[in-house]
């Protein structure tokens, strides 16, 4: 096991994976960039250290300043967290050429994950169906002549992706035209390649994700599926385990075929499988997350495992230490991303200081937020202010406990999502457990909101 | 103060409350005439994207405009002539009065330098980066040194970064030793500013500028 882990990021992440590094007894430093010197992260742990100013460009993203830290301070790890490097096989592999270990997947199963369309190739080779799509797209009459093959609608996809940007759905030729360069330029700027490929767009479909994990050794297991169906722009909003689009066997099947597959394609450490389920019920490999997702409380209240601690396990070079057997997910559980946003105000971040802050208690509930009264939200950052999870026996109960909750949570001087959870929640669509992506951003979430204060 | 014993009053009473606005006028004076022009120079000269201070209740944060300069070498380099540009200046109440030594301890041990640094002419040049402090080797306590003049390095993973004197002045004491990891942002010696008439007189632009060099 490691003696001291660099934590190179921010928010909530940053303090999970301080709580993480407490319980398996290992030491840990937070790196934080000028602007979360104030952070909870920062604050509560026996050692941080400033890596650089607000802009992360400069410090969350500046390769040499992260392991440059990791060595002044005697660390023999980093933890990625999610976003910034979380998935950089470059940053991974000079982590290792600076002899500390890179908390994910090795560089060269990053390497070999890199790109999505190469990835959907490869799993698509181990027995995981795939949506119809392109190669990468050499210009716009490529573009073109590649729609006409698949078929519209059609998605313009960024090959490096991830967040929905670049991202556009185009319905004719002519919407192609147009939205090809955007998504050109758009990708370039979020990610640094311009790369981008075309696939069906599937109506009415289901975001479920399966969550793995593979040790060194080739032990592999799955621990269930996420289903994140309540998207606005791309953007995942609300999950829930299991999911309620799923029978008990067809669930089982999904998540073994996905195991199957990613172990025989040389996966290493966490990783989530993206699907896209029809109406029918068939699932369409749409792309790999080979880090901690956002989302992965949900699957921690059901089986109860740490993941992040398994993650910096597996890291470490352990054993799994537990077989397929040894995984049995309880009941159900529910993840609200809290949001410095305003639902009526077309989600605009909103930033601030928090005034009160009170967080909710009960049976089954659990908050991961770096909030604290009197903390002022740097305004360079996502505008994730925190997760509120729950889980319950089954699911009615778990709403019921999800609305109780967020009543309860109280977020004083920012302006939040938690309404437009509450609505939701109220929502008969929800309720019956019909949610698909494109419900969100088709009935607009204003109407929600407005729906739910009735 | 018997006065005011006689006074059955529970809250604070007029006296109080003219009193603290007085103290409150005073420290908004204090801040605009000595800590925000050397809170200016140093954001300038340092390449930081955003300073606070926190003093007798009082906070002062001066965050450079998005797009302004980032690069830290040039923004060093042109401390002198960059004063004007940086926009931005919130001074405001930090969460009430009697409460800053609350607020203090649980802040990470820079502050309390920050503070004192904010007073004229006590400033510092400041880590570029984080890694391994190395001062010039002739730098020596007394020596003038102009704004954006180099007075050591940090090595970064065997690449140097230099620390540059973000305002004219002479050096000051040493704040952490040859050899010491230090972070990003860390002060490294202080910047100690000279009598005026020594430097601002007419000899003081034949004199010769130290550069580089360790």
């Amino acid at each position: 096991m490691f003696t001291k882990v660099l934590i190179a990021n921010r928010g909530e992440i940053a303090l999970r994976i301080l709580r993480a590094c407490r319980t398996l007894g290992v030491g840990a430093v937070v790196a934080y960039s000028e602007a979360d010197r104030e952070g909870l992260a920062a604050q509560l742990a026996d050692e941080a250290i400033c890596i650089g100013p607000a802009d992360s460009k400069h410090s969350y993203l500046l390769a040499p300043a992260i392991i440059s830290a990791a060595i002044v301070t005697g660390c023999d790890a980093i933890h990625p967290g999610y976003g910034f490097l979380a998935e950089d096989q470059g940053f991974a592999e000079v982590v290792r050429a600076h002899d500390l270990t890179f908390i994910g997947p090795p560089a060269e199963v990053l390497e070999r994950f890199a790109s999505k369309e190469a990835t959907r190739r490869l799993l698509g080779s181990h027995g995981l169906s795939t949506i119809p799509g392109s190669g990468m797209l050499r210009d716009e009459a490529h573009a073109l002549e590649e729609a006409e093959r698949i078929g519209y609608p059609a998605m313009i996809k960024p090959s490096a992706g991830g967040g929905g940007k670049g991202m556009r759905l185009v319905r004719t030729p002519r919407e192609l035209e147009s939205a090809f360069k955007v998504s050109r330029s758009e990708a370039k700027a979020a990610f640094g390649d311009d790369a981008l490929y075309l696939e069906k767009y599937l109506d009415e479909t289901r975001h479920i994700e399966i969550q793995v994990a593979v040790d060194r050794f080739g032990s592999a297991v799955h621990l269930g599926e996420r289903d994140c169906s309540v998207q606005r722009r791309h953007q995942k909003v609300i999950e829930e385990t299991p999911s309620p689009a799923l029978s008990d066997a067809s669930r089982k099947e999904l998540a073994e075929l996905a195991l199957r597959a990613i172990a025989a394609a040389g996966y290493e450490n966490l990783g989530t499988l993206e699907f896209l389920v029809d109406s029918k019920g068939d699932a369409y490999f749409i792309e790999i997350n080979c880090r901690v997702q956002v989302e992965h409380p949900i699957t921690e209240m059901c089986t109860g495992i740490d993941l992040v601690a398994l993650q910096i396990r597996i890291a470490a070079g352990e054993p799994l230490g537990l077989t397929q057997a040894d995984v049995v997910s309880r009941g159900h559980a529910i993840e609200f991303r809290i949001l410095a946003e305003d639902p009526t105000k077309d989600f605009r971040p909103q930033g601030g200081q928090v005034g009160a802050y009170l967080v909710p208690g009960g049976p089954g509930i659990r908050m991961d937020s770096h909030l604290y009264p009197g903390y002022e939200i740097p305004s360079y950052y996502d505008s994730l202010l925190g997760k509120l999870s729950v889980w319950a026996p089954d699911r009615t109960q778990a709403i019921a406990r999800g609305d109780a909750a967020l009543r309860e949570l109280l977020v004083d001087g920012v302006t939040t999502n938690i309404e437009l959870h509450r609505a939701i929640l109220a929502n008969q669509v929800f309720i019956d457990g019909k949610v698909t992506t494109d419900l969100l951003d088709r009935v607009g979430s204003a109407p929600f909101v407005a729906a739910g204060n009735r | 103060m018997p006065a005011h014993q006689q006074v059955p009053a529970v809250g604070p009473t007029d006296a109080d409350q003219a009193l603290r606005v007085q103290r409150d006028h005073e420290a908004i004076g204090r801040l605009a005439d000595d800590l925000l022009p050397a809170l200016i120079a140093k954001l300038a000269a340092s390449g930081l994207g955003e300073i606070e201070v926190r003093e007798s209740g009082w906070k002062a944060r001066l965050r450079k405009p998005a797009g302004a300069e980032d690069g830290r070498r040039s923004a060093a380099r042109g401390a002198a002539e960059s004063h004007a540009g940086h926009g931005l200046v919130s001074v405001r109440p930090a969460g009430g009065h009697g409460r800053v030594t609350e607020d203090r301890d649980r802040r990470p041990r820079e502050d309390d330098e920050e503070a004192s640094e904010a007073e004229p002419g006590r400033v510092s040049a400041t880590s570029p980066a984080v890694g391994v402090y190395h001062p010039r080797r002739d730098l020596a306590v007394g020596m003038p040194v102009r704004a954006g003049d180099r007075i050591g390095w940090v090595d970064v993973l065997g690449v140097q970064q230099d620390v540059a004197a973000p305002v004219d002045g002479l050096i000051g004491s040493s704040l952490a030793e040859a050899g010491e990891a230090v972070e990003y942002g860390q002060e490294l010696v202080r910047i100690e500013s000279p009598a005026s008439d020594e430097f601002d007189g007419p000899g003081a632009a034949r004199r010769p500028t130290v550069l580089g060099n360790a």
